[in-house]
């Protein structure tokens, strides 16, 4: 698919001197549901502020469509924003938000109302065209700004952590809406967020941010089955993360074994992390498990159970499992050999990506 | 709590008719027959009579709701734009410095303000009059405005400028279309504060008006001097009630504005 968005080597740096963005490149194609996730400070709403023209940029360049925009004042490009605190103009009402955009552009008024009825209509708010923006409840008020966005047919729509307003289910909600909203459109959602559960759900490619650099980018099941580094597996979802030590390819040892595992191309002994996924970990009888660890705790969540529990060695391991356990027994662990994900410690995404083309997975 | 709402009401008591005794008193002896306020003779419109009867009288209070009302009007124009200039000045010293300034001339005594402006305008060769009384109420009433409208531009939520840019709106239209929308009740109280220090103005103008202009509070001052004329005090009197029922509009025009909303609302639901 053809790239629409594509950031060169863009750096940002404050008045203050805090560099915000340091040698960023990302590409963007059209028609996919983007996430960029990272912790606060990660620089991650700065990307989608240059992105919309609400920020300049120190060095490097921007380009939309293969055109460099990087001067471009944001009132000319071709993106919408939907803001975190909707930014609805509380001296209007919903149809005259909705209609701003159309009205600066001075469209036909039956064009106009065709268009605004439309919009209210994918948002599933058709009956509340003359509301006053204060009697809409929070989940309204983020439908009409995602429909404000919309009116305007933008080529990419950016999302500023456009949900981390909303309770629990509304978000859950919303997610279903704004996954079926991109698909009609067609067009590039890029949606920022800290929530790296919502990020998973939406998303067709994640870029994971941290102190101004992108980490790691992939589609979800990429990023959480082969996490490049120790901060991107601890950020997406939960992970037992050990020291090891790489002898030979395809053997690796951690907690005072040796295991077969599927990772290779690393020097010999050299010392890595270890990262066992608790959904990865069966509990079993202790004569069957390659690990033999006592339960420490275990909690019930709804669709599995937590278990804590903690090996001769005193590491503790973080269990998922589907049946419940004594808190004191002694049970075993067995995990498959594709299981054991191996990171070597510093390895950037590009040097991680050619030593699995060299070896295959 | 009702123990103290007691104490409370004859202490806000006691204050309202000290604030109001001298008021109703010159209203009281307005209707008075006699010629001085030392004791009541008999009940009479004749104060009143008089003050219709003056054409030089009226023509002042002409003259003064004249020059207030383009005084607000010019300093409402100049402080709008001072304060958006000022709101947008990034460094924050030169801010700060900026609205001092502003302040300064706030708190600098009238007669300062009324005398500087005597010695600027016989140095630049600039006749006393309607013109020069104008030119100093627009000066003294722009920095009113300033400070009412400030804070309603430090209220606006700055992503809502963003969400104006990203639809595509131009500086112009974001100026138009939403900033001073929203500016507007701070635009409206300023003007309506510049129009109260405007009329009540007496310092500052009696400095300036020179000879054949007048303004009521100078003529007023001019005429008590000359010993206390009843008729001084009905024109108080219709001042008072004119004040009155400027306050009452105000208040009945805000009340109408709340309902129409919440009717709105109330359709709204039922529908």
């Amino acid at each position: 698919m053809a790239t629409i968005i594509e950031m060169k080597n863009v750096s940002k740096r404050y008045d203050d001197g805090f560099e915000a963005l340091t040698n960023l490149n990302l590409k963007i194609e059209s028609g996919k549901f983007y996430s960029i996730l990272g912790p606060s400070g990660s620089g991650k709403t700065t990307v989608l502020r240059i992105i919309a023209g609400f920020s300049d940029i120190t060095s490097g360049a921007l380009y939309f469509d293969n055109q460099n925009i990087t001067d471009m004042p944001a009132n000319q490009r071709k993106v919408n924003t939907v803001f975190q605190d909707y930014a609805l103009f509380p001296h209007l009402n919903v149809f005259d938000n909705i209609a701003f955009g159309l009205k600066l552009k001075k469209r036909p008024k039956e064009e106009i109302k065709e268009k605004v009825a439309n919009a209210l209509e994918k948002v599933r708010l058709p009956q509340h065209s003359d509301r006053e923006i204060s009697e809409l409840s929070g989940g309204q008020k983020q439908r009409i700004a995602i429909a404000r966005a919309i009116v305007n047919e933008p080529k990419v729509l950016l999302l500023d952590e456009s949900l981390s307003a909303l309770d629990k289910k509304l978000r859950k909600d919303m997610q279903y809406q704004l996954r079926r909203l991109q698909k009609d459109l067609g067009i590039t959602f890029v949606f920022v967020t800290h929530d790296q559960e919502e990020a998973l759900a939406l998303s067709d490619e994640i870029f994971i941010m941290n102190e101004g650099k992108i980490i790691q980018n992939g589609t979800a099941t990429d990023i959480y089955d082969e996490p490049v580094n120790r901060f991107v597996a601890e950020f997406i979802g939960e992970s037992n993360i050990v020291d090891g030590v790489m002898k030979v390819d395809y053997s690796v040892e951690f907690v005072g074994k040796t295991f077969e595992c599927a990772d290779a191309g690393m020097q010999q002994n050299e010392p890595v992390h270890v990262v066992l996924r608790p959904e990865d970990l069966d509990i079993t009888l202790v004569d069957e498990g390659k690990l033999t660890v006592t339960i420490v705790s275990q909690m019930f969540l709804g669709n599995h159970f937590e278990v804590n529990a903690v090996d001769e060695d005193g590491n503790q391991w973080l269990i998922h499992a589907t049946n419940s356990v004594s808190v004191g027994q002694k049970v075993g662990v067995y995990f498959d050999p594709e299981d054991i994900h191996v990171m070597r410690i510093g390895e950037s995404q590009v040097d991680f990506h050619n030593r699995i083309e060299e070896y295959g997975e | 709590m009702k123990k103290k709402s007691k104490f409370e009401l004859i202490y806000l008591t006691l204050v309202m008719i000290v604030l109001y005794f001298p008021i109703f008193y010159l209203i009281y002896f307005s209707f008075s027959s006699g010629d001085s306020m030392s004791y009541f003779e008999s009940f009479t419109f004749d104060h009143y009579q008089a003050l219709l009867n003056d054409p030089r009288l009226i023509r002042i209070v002409l003259d003064t709701i004249l020059l207030a009302l383009l005084a607000s009007l010019f300093a409402t124009m100049i402080g709008t734009l001072g304060a958006l200039y000022i709101h947008q000045v990034k460094k924050k010293s030169v801010r700060n410095s900026l609205l001092s300034l502003n302040n300064i001339l706030l708190v600098s005594p009238d007669v300062i303000i009324g005398a500087s402006f005597l010695i600027l305008f016989t140095f630049a060769g600039f006749s006393l009059g309607f013109y020069s009384v104008l030119l100093s109420h627009i000066a003294f009433c722009v920095p009113i405005v300033v400070l009412m409208i400030l804070p309603k531009l430090k209220e606006i939520n700055p992503t809502l400028i963003d969400a104006a840019y990203d639809l595509g709106a131009s500086k112009y239209k974001v100026l138009s279309a939403i900033i001073l929308p929203l500016i507007t009740p701070g635009i409206l109280s300023g003007f309506f504060m510049a129009l109260t220090y405007s009329l009540d103005d007496f310092a500052v103008t009696f400095f300036l008006t020179g000879q054949g202009f007048t303004t009521l509070s100078v003529e007023i001052f001019s005429r008590a001097r000359r010993g206390i004329s009843l008729e001084i005090n009905a024109l108080s009197t219709l001042m008072f009630l004119f004040s009155l029922l400027l306050v009452i509009g105000y208040y009945f025009l805000s009340r109408y504005n709340q309902n129409r909303k919440i009717n709105n609302q109330k359709k709204k639901v039922t529908k």
